[in-house]
C-alpha cells in the first residue's frame, strides 16, 4: 500500500475517533487520546535531540571548539537534577539564572514595547487636535485614527483602567467612570467571543476538509468505511455497557 | 416542565448535529460569497507589495498543527506573494511541535514557484529559547541558527547575502498561536531590531493585537481564517481558507440564531415563573 | 550550607537580573556581547528545560502501568505512540523530509500528530455552540451589551453577515478597531505593569516560588 493512501487511512480513523467524542466518551476517543499525548512527547523528544544535542551543542563544541558552551549544558544539566532528590537543590543555580536573565530582559523592553508605546498612542493624537496644522476635528467613525475615535479610545482606555485599579467602592463621578468601564468591557469580552468562535468553527472546517480530501476513491474512500466502522464500534459498546447501567 | 424549559434542556448532541451540518454541508456544496478585503489585512498586503525585489522577508511559522486550519492556509498565501515579489524569504518556528508544518508549507509553495533552497528561501528550522531566540537573531543571526533545517552551514547562503542579524531584515511577519507569537517578535525583535513588521494570527488572539495596530507597532493584521480569505483574494490565487467562508457564514449564522432561540426560551420561562409567582402571592 | 541552597540562588538571580535590565541602555560592543552570549546561552538552558517538562509523563505512566491501575492498557499505547515516534525520529535523524521527500518520521507527523493534534482542538467548536445556547443569556444589561456586540461582530466578520445585514461590517470594524482596542490597551497596560512589578520581586528576592520547595 503506497504511504499516502495508508497515512489517510491513518489519519481519517484518528480523526473519527477523537470526533467520536462527541457521542460519549468511550475506548475509542482515549485510545486516539493517549496516542496524541505519546507521539507528541515523542516528538518533542526527538526534536529537542536533534536540534539542542547534535546542532547546539555537540557540532560547535567538536567541529568549530566553542567550549564556552559547555557552560549552559553544565547549567542544563543542573537543571536535571531535579530527578535526584538528594540533589535536587542544585536544580535552583539553573532556575536562578532563567529567572534572572529572564526577567532582566524582560523589564526594560515590557516598559518600552507595551507601556510607554500604549500610552504614546493614547495620548498623542489629542495633542494633536492643537498641532501647527490648524485645529481639524474629524467625526468619522470608520477612520480609526479619526478625532472621534481618538477621543473614545482615550475614553475607554481611563475607564477600564479606573475599573481595575481603583477598587475602592464606586460613588459619585467615580461610578459613572466605572460603569463606563464596565459597558467598554462588555463589549470587548463579546468582540472576543465573536471572534472565539470564529476561530473555533475555522478548526472544525479544517478537519472537515480533510476528510471530505479522503473520501475520494484514489484513496479507497477510508472516510466513508472508517465512519461505517467507529459508528459500529460505538453501537456494540453502548449495547455492552446498557445492561450494566440499567442494573445500577 | 414548561415547552420553554424542555427547550433550553435539550440533548446537547442536537446541537453538535446542526453545526455539524451547517459546516459539512457549505464544504460540499459551495455558494462563494463575495469577500471584503479589511484595512488590517491591506496593511501587510502593500507593505510586501512595496518591497523591491531580493528584499529580505523573515517569516516565523509560530504555529503548531491545533491551529492549522487557521494560519497554514495564511503562511501559504504570504509564502506565494512573496515568491511572485522575488523576494528572499527566510523562514522559521519558535514552536517545536510545528516544525513539520513549517517544513511543508515552505518546500510545498518554493516547489510550486520554482524557488530554490539557499538561493531563494530558507528554512532555518526551530530552536528551543523562545524569546531568547529572538534577541540572539537580532544579535547574530548565524549565531542562533549555525545550520539550516537540512544541517547546511547557514554563512555563506547566498539568500543570506548581508544579513547578519534581524538589523537587515525588510519586512518580518509572524503568524502566531499564542506565546511566542507576535507580541514577543515585537517586544523582544522589533523594539530594539527596528524592523519593519506585520503579524497573523488566529481568530483567537487578533482582537489582543488591535492595540499594537493601533499604534503602528504592527503595521497590519491577518486574522484567523477569515483574515486568510482576504490574503487569497488580494493575491488573487484562492485556496482553502476562500473555500472555507461559506462553511463559516453558515456557522455563525447558526451560532446566533441558536443564541436568539435560547433567549426567547428564557425570556418566556421568566415571563411565565413571574406570572405564576404574581398568582401565588 | 543555607548560604549555597538559598542564598546563592537568590543572589545569582538578582545579580543576571539586574545585569540584563540594564545591558538594555548600555548599547557597547562589549556589553551587547554579552547580550548575545546569554541569549544563546538560554537557547540550550531552553532546550534541557524542554526535556525536563515532557519526561514527567514518563515516570506518571509507568507507575500507572506497573501498578496495573485502571486504564493502563491506555498508558501502554501511550508509550508505544512515544517509543514508536523516538525510533522513527532517531531513524530519520530528526528530518520530516530529505530533499523535500517525507521521511518516516515526516509520516508519523502528517498523519498521526496533526490529525489527532487538530482534531483535539476541533471538537471544541461543539462545545463552544452548546455553551452558547445553554448560557449566552441576556440576564443583565451587561450580558445584554456582551451579546449584542458579539452578534454583531460574528455576522460582520463572515461574508453572509456582510450580504444579510451589510452595515455589519463596518460596526464590526468599528468595534475591533475603536472599543476593542481601547479596553485591549487598558488590559495591555495593566499586565505590563504587573508583569513588570512581578519581575523586579523575583529579582529583589520577594517572589521565590520559581526556586521550588525541598530542603533548606
Amino acid at each position: 500500500m503506497d504511504a499516502t493512501v495508508l497515512g489517510a487511512w491513518v489519519a481519517t480513523g484518528l480523526t473519527l475517533f477523537i470526533f467520536s467524542f462527541l457521542y460519549k466518551d468511550n475506548p475509542l476517543f482515549k485510545l486516539a487520546e493517549h496516542l496524541y499525548v505519546g507521539v507528541s512527547v515523542g516528538y518533542t523528544i526527538v526534536k529537542a535531540y536533534d536540534t539542542v544535542i547534535v546542532h547546539l551543542i555537540v557540532k560547535p563544541i567538536f567541529e568549530q571548539g566553542e567550549f564556552a558552551l559547555l557552560i549552559p549544558v553544565a547549567i542544563g544539566l543542573l537543571m536535571l537534577t531535579r530527578y535526584v532528590p538528594k540533589a535536587a537543590w542544585l536544580s535552583r543555580y539553573a532556575f536562578a539564572f532563567i529567572v534572572g536573565v529572564g526577567s532582566g530582559l524582560a523589564i526594560p523592553r515590557t516598559i518600552s514595547s507595551f507601556i510607554l508605546k500604549q500610552v504614546e498612542d493614547t495620548v498623542r493624537p489629542v495633542l494633536s487636535l492643537a498641532g501647527g496644522d490648524g485645529v481639524t476635528f474629524s467625526m468619522n467613525l470608520l477612520n480609526p485614527a479619526s478625532s472621534i475615535n481618538v477621543i473614545i479610545i482615550l475614553i475607554g482606555v481611563i475607564s477600564v483602567l479606573f475599573y481595575f485599579f481603583f477598587s475602592i467602592e464606586h460613588s459619585g463621578p467615580g461610578k459613572i467612570v466605572a460603569r463606563t468601564g464596565v459597558m467598554f468591557l462588555m463589549i470587548a469580552f463579546g468582540a472576543a467571543f465573536g471572534y472565539t468562535v470564529m476561530a473555533r468553527m475555522s478548526l472544525l472546517i479544517g478537519r472537515l476538509t480533510d476528510l471530505i480530501e479522503f473520501s475520494d476513491a484514489s484513496y479507497g474512500n477510508p472516510t466513508l468505511w472508517l465512519a461505517i466502522l467507529t459508528v459500529g464500534v460505538l453501537l456494540v459498546l453502548s449495547r455492552r455497557s446498557s445492561p450494566g447501567e440499567q442494573e445500577k | 416542565m414548561t415547552f420553554s424549559e424542555r427547550m433550553l434542556k435539550i440533548d446537547r448532541r442536537i446541537i453538535f448535529l446542526v453545526i455539524g451540518l451547517c459546516t459539512l454541508l457549505p464544504l460540499l456544496y459551495p455558494v462563494g460569497l463575495p469577500i471584503k478585503i479589511s484595512s488590517e489585512v491591506r496593511g501587510v498586503y502593500e507593505h510586501i507589495e512595496s518591497l523591491p525585489e531580493r528584499s529580505v522577508f523573515f517569516i516565523s511559522f509560530d504555529f503548531d498543527p491545533a491551529s492549522k486550519p487557521e494560519l497554514h492556509p495564511q503562511a501559504i498565501a504570504l509564502l506565494r506573494h512573496a515568491f511572485r515579489k522575488n523576494l528572499r524569504v527566510v523562514t522559521m518556528t519558535l514552536w517545536v511541535s510545528g516544525t513539520g508544518l513549517a517544513d511543508q508549507i515552505v518546500t510545498q509553495v518554493a516547489k510550486e514557484m520554482g524557488k530554490e533552497n539557499g538561493k531563494d528561501y530558507v528554512f532555518l528550522g526551530w530552536s528551543p529559547g523562545n524569546t531568547a531566540v529572538i534577541i540572539n537573531l537580532g544579535q547574530n543571526l548565524y549565531k542562533t541558527f549555525p545550520s539550516d533545517y537540512g544541517g547546511k552551514p547557514t554563512n555563506g547562503l547566498p539568500v543570506l547575502d548581508g544579513v547578519q542579524s534581524l538589523r537587515d531584515v525588510d519586512y518580518m511577519v509572524s503568524l502566531g498561536a499564542g506565546n511566542p507569537g507576535v507580541e514577543a517578535w515585537y517586544v523582544f525583535g522589533k523594539d530594539k531590531y527596528k524592523f519593519e513588521m506585520g503579524g497573523g494570527c488566529t481568530g483567537v488572539m487578533a482582537p489582543g493585537l488591535y492595540p499594537l495596530l493601533r499604534s503602528g507597532q504592527i503595521n497590519g493584521l491577518i486574522g484567523g481564517l477569515r483574515g486568510a480569505a482576504e490574503y487569497e483574494s488580494l493575491i488573487g490565487q484562492k485556496g482553502k481558507a476562500v473555500a472555507g467562508m461559506d462553511a463559516q457564514s453558515a456557522t455563525h449564522v447558526a451560532i446566533i440564531v441558536l443564541v436568539m432561540i435560547c433567549n426567547l426560551f428564557y425570556f418566556s420561562m421568566r415571563r411565565a415563573t413571574g406570572r405564576q409567582s404574581q398568582v401565588g402571592s | 550550607m543555607i548560604f549555597l541552597r538559598r542564598q546563592l540562588p537568590l543572589l545569582i538571580t538578582m545579580v543576571t537580573g539586574l545585569l540584563f535590565a540594564g545591558q538594555y541602555y548600555v548599547p557597547h560592543p562589549s556589553s551587547e556581547q554579552l547580550l548575545t552570549s546569554a541569549t544563546k546561552w538560554l537557547q540550550i538552558v531552553g532546550g534541557f528545560a524542554l526535556v525536563l517538562g515532557v519526561t514527567s509523563l514518563f515516570h506518571q505512566h509507568a507507575a500507572k502501568i506497573r501498578r496495573k491501575e485502571e486504564g493502563w492498557g491506555y498508558s501502554l499505547v501511550l508509550y508505544a505512540g512515544m517509543l514508536g515516534t523516538i525510533a522513527v525520529g532517531l531513524w530519520a535523524n530528526g528530518k520530516e523530509s530529505v530533499e523535500g521527500a517525507m521521511t518516516a518520521f515526516g509520516w508519523v507527523y502528517s498523519y498521526m500528530m496533526v490529525p489527532l493534534q487538530g482534531t483535539m482542538f476541533a471538537i471544541l467548536a461543539f462545545f463552544i455552540a452548546s455553551a452558547a445556547y445553554r448560557s449566552f443569556r441576556a440576564r443583565s444589561r451587561e450580558a445584554a451589551v456582551l451579546l449584542i456586540a458579539a452578534v454583531i461582530v460574528m455576522m460582520g466578520r463572515v461574508p453572509l453577515g456582510e450580504y444579510l445585514i451589510p452595515l455589519s461590517g463596518d460596526v464590526s470594524q468599528w468595534i475591533l478597531n475603536v472599543l476593542n482596542a481601547s479596553v485591549r490597551r487598558a488590559i495591555l497596560i495593566g499586565v505590563s505593569l504587573g508583569a513588570v512589578a512581578l519581575s523586579f520581586k523575583i529579582i529583589f528576592g520577594v517572589e521565590r516560588s520559581y526556586l521550588g520547595g525541598g530542603k533548606e
